[in-house]
Formats: structure tokens, C-alpha cells, sequence
């Protein structure tokens, strides 16, 4: 808090608070973010001894890999870079490659399927409760304590839309025990989200409205029953939610981050995953959230791959279909590597993105999941994941095999790269000395 | 099939146990008896809560013998997965009703789990093990109660409270969403088709445990208000909803006029003194600071449209102000799936909508007008998911006439013959065996049918012909079907699912359920294929269950065209390729055997989709899965055990009328459920 103290009035954007109060959301200072003529974000910070923000993305992405072309043989700094990974070479300093963490949880018997047990498992730590998740995600736990002050606590972004629609499988960020945060995954809706440009006018104006909505739900105090109450109370907080994110962002922004045309082919999802990314890193950059969650195809997703050639069937049924043959698995492995490529166009992003002495880069972690390790058989033992960014000590360029479980894995991030106070985490019980 | 019948309804205790000691070998070796004396002295009732059961949990009884499980038509239900303790201990001396206590070794509840007695599960729990054990510690106890308290456990163990979702608000579905804009806009733009969309639960997108509201969604209502409150003022007061001509921007009683006139619509009931107040306060301070009234009315209707009591359908019962024009509410969104309209506001206003009769009455007159016909196809078309009908696809390589036109043409079929059903009042037991289908050019090409005299005519199937009812449509035949081949085991799914109301339990965690692939060694048809879940006890106790009713189906491909043999195609590998071992792909026709049956229902073996229809339509589980499903369409929730005795009700209802679809849901709205005629407290 003390960095916004220190800025001058004029460097603020006016934001609405909880409850009208103003309060003042985490947009940062203009002359801290431009350039002198405001039209790219600053080379380095002004803002002298300040802080610069940890970031946290997780990347996810549905039903696993095919583990022989994914994980590589060696372990160690000196790994042989496999055929899935091959886009992680420019940035293999940049990464540690992680196999062999456990995901427990998935394998509680209770309601659903394997896909349903291993997302509720691999986000919460949780078993699938036959609706959603067992609890809130990773993501939610690191946002609840660094992203308080951030004008958003946390976005979510998605790009493959096709799946057999259930939550489980739409939603990889879970707020609680059965609350999806869904995705955005149209690219000029998000825009609008983060860069739309609102007067001070529309501001007061909506503020209004808000106030309206709050003191008409007041009136219903004491006449709900419990369980419509906790819904109402769901709503108001996400009221109160959009009531702290509504800001009026000088125009300045939208000469650095460009709405994506409409048009195009909307189901080009290498396209649309690389303009998703783009905003999600410009979101970042500008200081509006400090944690995003980015979901690239759903659980059990069908995607379909007309630009890698493979038109037959849909993502979930290649992994169990052909698996067996050559070719299937070859197709496997076009699809995991497109998934690494994506992966890494992130990373270059980042890296382009100067801030502080460095890069935005510098200040994030990374961690890439998978819904499966081998795929055809739902395997959630042995996950094969990516941790990467240049925050805290991470360790890099490494391959490691760990013994662990994925809850060990988000304790450790949480604790150790984050400082933040998170006491467990469910299947969490020792450090991953591994990764930091 | 094998297995046992017990039907349950028809059933008593007694004659139950009779049959199941009339079925028990006569030898039994139990090496482990629980003695009495200290041992059993032990064995109180908090025994099962803490040690058996954490087995059964184990076992996964509960899978089967849930609420929806495949076993959900014998006498044994598990209670819900978070049901408070007193309700597992009700449970577990409830099970003294599968209990002998003359010959506790003969007791149904040691018999089935460990397969002593042939039990469709398998053997849950291994013999001799120390759950077994635990098992007949319980056993034991129960053995030893007295006869009062063995009536007091039955009796308890029926009328336990189901801990099941009570809540009574309903967010509007997107649906009802767009359609209550149009009515109360005349907006025409169907907003919320941008909004997040809405999951799937229970198997429909309206069921209120679904219906949550992240701040994605929060944020799309409040910038889709903003723009329709923009878009109706733009230009003056398009659609009249300011029912008087201001004399200025502060114009007191036109002011009132408007808030009340409009407040009733948009919260589908009058507003009171105070809510009035607050948005009076928010129309001036806004129509003040411009000098325009008008623009205070738009304010107030960007407001409103925010309002948890617009977005939402907030109920307190007979007992609360408002409990006619929360039966509109009911009504409307129901049969409609929009607000009420002005007839509806008045028939509220006027209380005449407080006793079953007067419900009844305005639910006939509600069917007769076109509004229903959608709201109905809207419930249609999630029972049977037809959005994955629209997105499924199929290799091009084998199906060539597939696209998604005929995937769209495929839909229409059902919808036609439903509605030829629901609205002609036939037997709606038809749906599932009529010798007559919809059909356009396409589908009639794929039937092998003379062309249609217009699209989506009726025509008549041969009487040689195993088409007939929903299972003979492309649709079903469809949307249960692999890319590139028909997947009986989705097909046995669908039909346990969705006519059954049945969840089948998935593949236990970690379990590999991939077919061993098909090569050229050795062309296999899918039921040759599919054996292999029978070899594994772990798969062979559901695919029993749900395999054998898919075969029948096997005359009928991936996009419900018939074939005489099972055409096999394998395409060569990659690897095959390059090394010049295969060059082209190898077609085999193999012959296929549709004999097929539904294990759990008797008489039922089939071997033509029509045949099953047959079966089906005159099965009592069968037409109470019609009722449950559009109870849980019109209710937003699943059915609990409470609902039983509407269920029981509504069914005989239908029954009665000989399976009119429209009575059914004129029962259904006239039922106390519906109508939340029972006072509830607030906790």
C-alpha cells in the first residue's frame, strides 16, 4: 500500500470501493507504467524503491499427455529436450520440467468420472462432489492473499470452447467448494473487461446503480432460508466484485493494447489462444490483477485440430483412440506439442515486457498442468508439469523426477515463491525442496 | 439375464426374505460368528456409523444404491454423500429390513455384498475379510433388536429427511433471460446468449445448485442493463413504459405511476412502500441532475434489471405477501419460460390462483398457447442433449452423408414426433415405440424411405422395419455413437440415463478402459470386442448392466443408417505406410448378433430398436423416469426422498390418462410441489 501512498493524486484512477467508499483499486501510476509519449509501458520503473508485483498464471490444459514423446529420459540440467518440448528450447534456461507428482485426491472413490475426479483433484487438491470442486482452486488460495489490492483479484481466460458442457469440465478456477469462475474466452470481451475506456461521468452514474442493487438486496435480510442465502450472498459479493473493478482507464492504455478485431475465424484457437494471451500479459503488465488463470482446452475437452492436419475425431477421442498405433501417437504428440508451443509464446511474452531492471517475466511464476499424465489411461499419479519464471528462486533448467504430490507442489509455490501466510493446502505435507 | 427380480413395489419384507432364504444354499460355512457376551456388548449403535459404515462407503454400495444409481429400484438407498450423522444412523438401523433375525446368516444384507446370493454388483465384499467381519457385527446387532425396535428402525428408516437442496430461488435461466427482455422490453437482441454459458446438471441447465453467479456473470448483467435500459429510452419512450406524460423531469406522481407500474413487471409482484422509496430516491437525484425525466426511468430500469429480485425468483410461500403472483411466477416460467403476462399479473392480483382447480384451469388455457410449445422443446432438448447431437462429428473418410445439417435435421425428427405427441394428446409411450417417424429428405434417404411429401412429413415404416420410437432415430442412434463407429456401451448408457433415470457408476479411478484395438489378425464386431469387460469382475459388474442393451442396436451405424453386417474398415498405420507394409485399408463384413436385453427388467430381450421401444413403453421404471425427469425440469432440482409420494401421485396420473403428456404436466402444476403449497418455515 505504501507504493500508491507515494504517488501523486493525479497518477491514480478513480475506482469505486466496497460499499462506495473510495478506495483505491491497484491501477498503477501512468507516468510509472508509459513511456514519454505514452504509447508503450515504461522501460524501466519510477517508481524508485518500490516493489514490483509477483505475478502467478495457471496454465492448464485437458485430458494429458502421451508420456514417451513428453518426458524426457535424463534427468538433471543436461536433459535431452523430448518432441513434445521442443518449443521450450529458446527458453529451456528458463524452465524446470517436473514429473512424478501425485494427485491423490483423484483417486477417492466418490461421484463422477475419471476426468471429473482428476480436475476437481488437480485445481483443489479435493475430490469431485458430483457438481464441481471440492474447494477453491490454487489460483483462488495465491489471489485471496496477494490479490486483494489489484483491481481484479484474479482473471480467468479460456480459449477451446468445446466440451461436454459440464461445470467441472468448463471450469479449471474455483472460488470455493461448487463456485466455477468461468473463463473469458472471446478476445474483445475480455478487452472491453480490462481495457474499456469509461468516463468519470459513466462512473458516478454506475456507482449509483450499485448502490441501488445493494440497498434493494438489504431489504431481504431475515426473510431467506439458509441456502438462499448463501446463494443471494454469492451474488452481492460478486456485485461487490464488479463494484471494486469498475474504473475509467485513461485512454493511454489502448494505445499499448489494441482490441483485436472482430471477424476472423473464431474457432482458429491458435489465433485465439496467442490474442487471449497477449491481453492476459497486458492485464498483468499494467498492474490490473496479479493472478490469472489461463485454460487452454477444457477437461475432457473436444477441440478439434484442423490446423495440425488431424480432422477425424476430436482431442478426447484421439487420446483413446488409436493410441495403440503409430499414428496414433504421433497425433498425440502434434497435439501436446501445440499445447507447449502456446506455452511458450507466453513465455516470450512475458519476456518482452520490460519492468523493473528486467522483464515482467522476472516477476511470475508459471505452472503448467495437465488434467492426466498418460492420457488413454487417466493416469493421476506421476504428472508431468512445467514451472517456470524467474521469481523467488525458482529453480530452472532442469528436468526433475519428484516425489510429492501436486498439493506439495502449490504449498510450496504459495508459501515459498509467494510469502504468503497459506497454512495447508488438501494432500499438501512437505516442502518440494525441488523447485526452490 | 440371470438375475434375480425383485420388484420392489410389489414386494413385502416377509415374502422378500422367504424368497431370499428359499434361493440360499443350504450349507453355509461362516467361519467368523460374532459370540455373544463381551464381544457383542460392544456392538452399540454408533458401531455402524464409525466401522461398517466406512466399508460400504468403501465398497461404493452407494454408486448403485444411491438416489439415482442402477440399483435405485430395489429397497436399498444409501443416504446422500453428506447426510448428517443421525440420518446415517437411521440408515443403518434401517437395514434391519434386510435382515433374518430367526437365521441372521441368511440376512439379504450379508448375502449380497459378499455374492453368496448372486448379486448384479459383484462381490463388494470379499469373503472372509475383516470387513466382512464388520459386516456381521452389524448383522448381529440388528439380529438382536426387539420387535419394537425393529418396527421403530423400519418406520424411521422411511420417512428419514433427505438432506437434498431445500433452497427455493431459481436464478433465470439465459433463456428465461432473453425471453422475459422481450416481453418486458419488447428488446428482440437475446442478451444473455453472450453471457457465460449455463452448465449442465442433473442432466439440465436449470437446476438452481447450478445456478451460481461468479463476477463474470455479475459483470455481463450489469453491462447487458446498462445497454438495455440505454437502448429502450433511446429516442423517447419506445415502448411506452411510462404510463403518463411528465409535466417535468420531477414530476411526483407520474414518478409513482412508473416505478409501480413497472416495478410490478419487472419483480413480477407489486413493490412495497420502501422499495419504492429507493428507487424514487435514485430516478430523481438522476433525472434532477439532467433535467429529463426520462432519463430517471432509465436509471431506475438499469437498476432494477440488476435486482436479486429480478434475476432471481424469490419465494416466501402461502404464508408470505405474495403467494399468488409467486404461483404466476411458477406457472409462467414453467409453461412459458418467460414472465407473466398481463392476463396472469391479473388472475394474481385478484387471488385467483389459490386452489388446485384455478391452477388448472389457467395451466389449459397457458397450453393452448404457442408459448408452451417452445418451453416444452427447451425441456426435450436437454433430456435428450440435444447440443451434443448439433456438435458431435464423424469421420468423413466412413460417413459421408453426415454434416451438420442432417445433425439439425436429426433434432427436428425428435422434436416433430414429441410434438405430434404432447399436443395431439396421444399415448406419449409412443416417443419410444411409434411405427411412424418426421421425417426430411435426407433422413428419408438415410432410412431408405420413399421421399417425403414435404420436409418433416409423417411417413409410415414398413411393418418389416426395426425402426420405430425414439431409439429408431437417427438422433439417438447419433448421439450414442464413436466418431467412427457406434459405442454400444454409450447407447446401454443412454437408455439406463435418460429412460431410466439410472446413473450407471463410471469406471473405478485408475482402471485403463481402452479396447484392445482391432487389427487385421484378428477383425472383431463390437461385441466380440467388448467382451473383454466381462473377464474383469471390476467392469463386468456395470457393463453387465449397460453393454447388453447397446447390442441391440448393432444393425444401425454411427449416423443410424442400417447395415446387414458390421462393415469394418482398417485404415493402415503410419508406420504400415512408410514401410510399404499396407498400403490401402482392408474392409471386412462381419455378421452381427442383435440379441439384446435389459438386465433388472423382465422380458425384455430385444434385437430392434423398436423392440426395446415396446419393451419400455409399457415398463413401470420406464414411464416413472418420464415423470422424474420433467419434475426435474419444472422444479430446477432433482427429486428427494420426500418427493416420492408426488412422484407415486403424478405417475398415476399419467397412467391414468392413458400417458397424455399434457395431463402429466397439468397435474404436475396443479401438485402441491409445484405450487409450494406447503408452508415452509424459514430456518
Amino acid at each position: 500500500m505504501q507504493l500508491r501512498n507515494s504517488l501523486s493524486r493525479r497518477s491514480l484512477l478513480r475506482g469505486l470501493g466496497v460499499a462506495g467508499a473510495a478506495v483505491r483499486v491497484g491501477l498503477p501510476a501512468l507516468d510509472a507504467m508509459f513511456n514519454s509519449s505514452g504509447n508503450a509501458y515504461a522501460a524501466t520503473s519510477r517508481l524508485g524503491s518500490a516493489p514490483i508485483e509477483s505475478r502467478f498464471v495457471l496454465w492448464f490444459n485437458g485430458n494429458g499427455i502421451i508420456e514417451r514423446f513428453w518426458i524426457p529420459r535424463e534427468t538433471g540440467a543436461d536433459y535431452q529436450i523430448t518432441p513434445c518440448l521442443t518449443p521450450l528450447a529458446p527458453h529451456r534456461k528458463d524452465v524446470h520440467i517436473i514429473t512424478g507428482l501425485d494427485s491423490p485426491a483423484a483417486r477417492l472413490p466418490g461421484p463422477g468420472n475419471d476426468h471429473h475426479r482428476s480436475m476437481s483433484a488437480l485445481m483443489s487438491g479435493t475430490s469431485f462432489t458430483g457438481r464441481g470442486s471440492g474447494g477453491p482452486s490454487v489460483d483462488q488460495v495465491i489471489a485471496n492473499k496477494i490479490g486483494r489490492d489489484s483491481r481484479f483479484r484474479s482473471i480467468q481466460v479460456g480459449v477451446c470452447q468445446e466440451s461436454f458442457g459440464e461445470s467441472v469440465q468448463r471450469n479449471m478456477s474455483w472460488a470455493d467448494r461448487d463456485r466455477p469462475l468461468p473463463p473469458e474466452m472471446i478476445p474483445q470481451r475480455l478487452f472491453d473487461r480490462l481495457f474499456g475506456t469509461k468516463d468519470e461521468h459513466w462512473i458516478d452514474r454506475k456507482k449509483s446503480v450499485l448502490d441501488a442493487v445493494r440497498d434493494d438486496a438489504s431489504t431481504l435480510e431475515g426473510q431467506l432460508g439458509q441456502h438462499d442465502k448463501a446463494r443471494l450472498d454469492e451474488y452481492l459479493s460478486s456485485v461487490r466484485d464488479v463494484e471494486r473493478s469498475i474504473a475509467s482507464l485513461p485512454p493511454e492504455y489502448s494505445e499499448v493494447v489494441e482490441r483485436p478485431s472482430e471477424g476472423g475465424d473464431l474457432k482458429d484457437w491458435p489465433r485465439i489462444a496467442k490474442l487471449q494471451t497477449d491481453l492476459m500479459v497486458h492485464a498483468m503488465a499494467s498492474g490490473q490483477t496479479r493472478v490469472a488463470s489461463y485454460m487452454l482446452t477444457k477437461c475432457q475437452g473436444l477441440s478439434r485440430f484442423p490446423w495440425l492436419g488431424h480432422t477425424a475425431w476430436r482431442h478426447h477421442e484421439y487420446t483413446h483412440g488409436d493410441v495403440e498405433t503409430a499414428s496414433g501417437q504421433r497425433i498425440l504428440r502434434d497435439i501436446n506439442r501445440w499445447h507447449v508451443e502456446e506455452f511458450a509464446y507466453l513465455i516470450a511474452k512475458l519476456k518482452s515486457m520490460p519492468e523493473g531492471d528486467g522483464t515482467l517475466f522476472d516477476n511470475t511464476c508459471l505452472t503448467y498442468v495437465h488434467e492426466h499424465a498418460e492420457a488413454n489411461a487417466h493416469k493421476n499419479s506421476g504428472l508431468s508439469l512445467i514451472v517456470a519464471g524467474g521469481l523467488g528462486g525458482l529453480k530452472t533448467g532442469l528436468h526433475s523426477r519428484v516425489t510429492g504430490t501436486i498439493g506439495d507442489l502449490y504449498l510450496t509455490i504459495a508459501r515459498e515463491i509467494f510469502k504468503t501466510d497459506v497454512e495447508t493446502f488438501p494432500t499438501a505435507g512437505k516442502k518440494l525442496a525441488e523447485i526452490v | 439375464m440371470g438375475l434375480l427380480y425383485l420388484d420392489p413395489s410389489s414386494m413385502t419384507v416377509k415374502n422378500f426374505l422367504a424368497l431370499a432364504v428359499l434361493c440360499a444354499p443350504a450349507a453355509l460355512l461362516l467361519t467368523v460368528w460374532p459370540a455373544g457376551g463381551v464381544e457383542a456388548a460392544r456392538i452399540d449403535n454408533d458401531f455402524f456409523a464409525e466401522k461398517l459404515y466406512p466399508v460400504l462407503d468403501q465398497a461404493q454400495c452407494r454408486l448403485c444404491h444411491g438416489e439415482k444409481g442402477v440399483a435405485s429400484t430395489t429397497r436399498l438407498e444409501f443416504p446422500n454423500e453428506d447426510a448428517p450423522p443421525a440420518q446415517i444412523m437411521q440408515f443403518g438401523l434401517g437395514l434391519a429390513k434386510f435382515i433374518d433375525p430367526l437365521n441372521p446368516q441368511n440376512s439379504l444384507l450379508f448375502r449380497k455384498p459378499t455374492n453368496r446370493e448372486q448379486h448384479t454388483g459383484g462381490e463388494r465384499i470379499k469373503r472372509g475379510s475383516d470387513e466382512e467381519k464388520i459386516l456381521l457385527s452389524w448383522i448381529g446387532r440388528l439380529s438382536e433388536l426387539s420387535t419394537e425396535e425393529r418396527s421403530a428402525a423400519l418406520a424411521s428408516s422411511l420417512t428419514h429427511k433427505d438432506s437434498a437442496y431445500d433452497g427455493v430461488m431459481r436464478r433465470l435461466t439465459h433463456s428465461q433471460y432473453n425471453n422475459t427482455l422481450r416481453d418486458l422490453l419488447g428488446d428482440q437482441t437475446r442478451p444473455a446468449n453472450h453471457f457465460p454459458p449455463e452448465d449442465y446438471m442433473h442432466g439440465f441447465k436449470n437446476q438452481a445448485e447450478g445456478q451460481s453467479v461468479p463476477p463474470l456473470l455479475a459483470e455481463a448483467y450489469g453491462a447487458a442493463a446498462e445497454k438495455l435500459a440505454r437502448n429502450t429510452f433511446r429516442g423517447g419512450d419506445r415502448n411506452n413504459l411510462v404510463p403518463c406524460t411528465p409535466a417535468s423531469a420531477n414530476d411526483a406522481a407520474c414518478r409513482a405511476k412508473f416505478l409501480r407500474g413497472f416495478g410490478q413487471r419487472a419483480f413480477r409482484r407489486p413493490l412495497a412502500d420502501e422499495e419504492i422509496a429507493q428507487y424514487d430516491a435514485l430516478f430523481q437525484r438522476e433525472a434532477n441532475e439532467n433535467g429529463d425525466f426520462l432519463r430517471g426511468a432509465q436509471i431506475v430500469v438499469e437498476a432494477m434489471l440488476q435486482s436479486p429480485h429480478f434475476l432471481f425468483r424469490m419465494e416466501r410461500g402461502p404464508d408470505g405477501p405474495w403467494y399468488s403472483y409467486e404461483t404466476t411466477s411458477r406457472l409462467s416460467y414453467f409453461l412459458w419460460d418467460t414472465m407473466p403476462d398481463d392476463r396472469l399479473f391479473a388472475l394474481a392480483e385478484a387471488g385467483n390462483l389459490a386452489t388446485p382447480e384455478q391452477v388448472e384451469e389457467t395451466t389449459r388455457t397457458m397450453l393452448d398457447d404457442p408459448r408452451s410449445r417452445k418451453s416444452m422443446e427447451e425441456f426435450l432438448g436437454q433430456w435428450l442433449r440435444f447440443d451434443r447431437v448439433l456438435s458431435t462429428i464423424r469421420d468423413r473418410r466412413l460417413y459421408r452423408a453426415f454434416s451438420s445439417e442432417l445433425a439439425a435435421a436429426m433434432t427436428e425428427e425428435t422434436k416433430r414426433l414429441f410434438s405430434h405427441l404432447v399436443w395431439d394428446d396421444g399415448n406419449f409411450m409412443d416417443f419410444l415405440k411409434a411405427d411412424y417417424g418426421f421425417v426430411s429428405t435426407d433422413l428419408a434417404e438415410l432410412y431408405e424411405l420413399p421421399e417425403p411429401d414435404e420436409q418433416f412429413a409423417r411417413v409410415d415404416f414398413p411393418a418389416d422395419s426395426g425402426r420405430g420410437g425414439v431409439f429408431g432415430e437417427a438422433m439417438f442412434l447419433t448421439v450414442t455413437s464413436k466418431p467412427s463407429d457406434t459405442s454400444p456401451t454409450e447407447r446401454g448408457l443412454y437408455v439406463r440415463e435418460h429412460f431410466l433415470c439410472q446413473d450407471v457408476p463410471p469406471p473405478p479411478p485408475g482402471l485403463n478402459t481402452s479396447l484392445p484395438p482391432v487389427t487385421d489378425e484378428k477383425p472383431m464386431t463390437n461385441r466380440e470386442r467388448l467382451s473383454v469387460h466381462l473377464n474383469n469382475e471390476s467392469c463386468a459388474s456395470c457393463h453387465r448392466l449397460i453393454d447388453p442393451i447397446g447390442f441391440g442396436f448393432e444393425h444401425y451405424d454411427a449416423i443410424g443408417r442400417y447395415r446387414d453386417k458390421h462393415n469394418l474398415t482398417i485404415y493402415p498405420t503410419r508406420d504400415e505406410t512408410m514401410k510399404g507394409l499396407k498400403k490401402e485399408e482392408t474392409k471386412y463384413e462381419l455378421p452381427i448378433d442383435a440379441s439384446a436385453g435389459v438386465t433388472g427388467i423382465r422380458d425384455s430381450s430385444f434385437s430392434t430398436p423398436k423392440e426395446l421401444g415396446e419393451v419400455l413403453a409399457k415398463e413401470p421404471s420406464c414411464q416413472k423416469c418420464i415423470v422424474r425427469q420433467i419434475f426435474r425440469y419444472a422444479m430446477g432440482r432433482q427429486e428427494s426422498a420426500e418427493d416420492r409420494a408426488t412422484i407415486e401421485r403424478l405417475y398415476a396420473d399419467f397412467r391414468d390418462s392413458g400417458f397424455r403428456f399434457r395431463e402429466l404436466i397439468i397435474s404436475l402444476a396443479t401438485s402441491e410441489v409445484f405450487r409450494g403449497a406447503q408452508s415452509h418455515a424459514t430456518p
